[in-house]
């Protein structure tokens, strides 16, 4: 009576520690989800193939680019981000093909797919080994979530057990109307990056 | 056969079973490990060009059912609005088709330019030269309809640094040879 008493107990102990097991262990999609390397604005991320470095965060209403020789304005509903970041390959070339803004709140934004017509300066970029180059990653956000944001890049969209960047972008003043101070109306991105040939 | 001697013969019987089992298990274990590794080795051998054959200058490689000879590499000097430090460098292969299921034994075609280091420069998109009508890129000869015994020139544009160009040597990985891939000497070597 005893034995069977004690097997039993055995066997529920068993079954609350298998169950305890399955209820704590991580997430599938976590297990194989991309490995973040933090950083914040002007620091240099090192990932698996590739180096990031944020340079300038600007926010503007509006943006202008060229589209076939005539300038489009593009406007929105909410606030431009425009991140001017500095990308390197390490060991071989690679292309660095999706970012993100995730605001304060955990609202994620992708990468605008408005500029789609510009093939240069923007995502996808392909870099090669020791020939570091800029491009400016554009997020269309809601005001609310331009402060204390974090971009995330990687290399491609599902960056399985592969590295990515996140750039804290910080506090970010707000005025009265909610954009963050330094919102200009007009932001040209048809110029040149600093330093870089067109 | 008493009832004491068929006890005590299970329990003899039992140990031995259970001395089996470890030692099943000392087999089983590894096996499983294997089994369950095997998919994931194949994929990371097949999907990488992790080991070199060195072809020496002017000679020729038998490689993906073909024979593969590097007959150029040189550099693309005083081209404007390039990345600073910058030169492109073209790479020129003469190939001789033997089996000419290419779309099967070139797949994954990649050409690349491997420095001292082992940094690996792949072609690149932002310099494009004019090419003769008999050029060919890698991934485009694959659907050119080549027959045994043809010869097919092809050349890849890359840009490197400058300082990289005196180490930098070529090489070309196919899907049907990975993980072994080749690395082309050059004359100076």
């Amino acid at each position: 009576m005893m034995r069977k008493l004690a097997n039993l107990i055995l066997l529920l102990v068993a079954v609350a520690f298998c169950y305890g097991l399955q209820i704590s262990k991580p997430h599938y999609g976590d297990l194989i989800g991309p490995i973040p390397v933090r950083g914040k604005v002007g620091d240099t991320i090192v990932g698996r193939s590739f180096e990031v470095r944020a340079e300038k965060l600007e926010f503007a209403r509006k943006l202008e680019t060229d589209r076939f020789g005539e300038t489009k304005v593009l406007t929105t509903g909410g606030v431009w981000a425009v991140v001017t970041v500095a990308f390197a390959a390490r060991a071989e070339s690679t292309s660095v093909a999706v970012a993100s803004w995730r605001g304060p709140t955990g609202l994620t934004y992708d990468h605008t797919e408005r500029l789609s017509f510009v093939n240069n300066g923007f995502l996808p970029v392909t870099v090669d080994p020791g020939l570091p180059r800029k491009a400016r990653l554009v997020f269309e956000v809601s005001p609310a979530e331009a402060g204390n944001a974090t971009v995330l890049i990687s290399n491609k969209l599902l960056a399985a057990l592969d590295s990515q960047a996140e750039i804290s972008i910080g506090p970010v003043a707000v005025l009265s109307d909610g954009f963050p101070v330094g919102t200009v109306d007009t932001l040209d991105l048809s110029q040149p990056i600093d330093g870089q040939p067109k | 056969m008493t009832a004491q001697s068929v006890v005590q013969d299970n329990g003899l019987g039992e140990r031995k079973w259970r001395r089996r089992s470890l030692w099943g298990l000392l087999v089983l274990i590894p096996l499983t490990l294997a089994v369950e590794a095997y998919d994931s080795v194949k994929a990371l051998l097949g999907d990488n060009d992790l080991f070199e054959r060195s072809v020496a200058w002017g000679q020729s490689a038998h490689f993906g059912g073909s024979d593969w000879r590097l007959t150029d590499l040189r550099g693309a000097f005083g081209m404007k609005s390039l990345p600073p430090d910058s030169v492109p460098v073209l790479a020129d292969f003469s190939v001789t088709v033997g089996d000419p299921d290419l779309q099967k034994l070139w797949l994954g075609c990649k050409v690349m330019l491997i420095d001292a280091e082992g940094r690996r420069w792949s072609p690149t998109s932002i310099v494009s030269l004019r090419t003769p009508d008999n050029v060919q890129t890698c991934i485009s000869a694959i659907f050119s309809g080549a027959k045994t015994g043809e010869t097919l020139n092809l050349r890849e544009t890359f840009l490197v640094p400058k300082a990289a160009t005196k180490t930098i040597r070529p090489a070309v990985g196919l899907g049907s040879e990975r993980p072994h891939f080749l690395l082309f000497q050059l004359e100076k070597d």
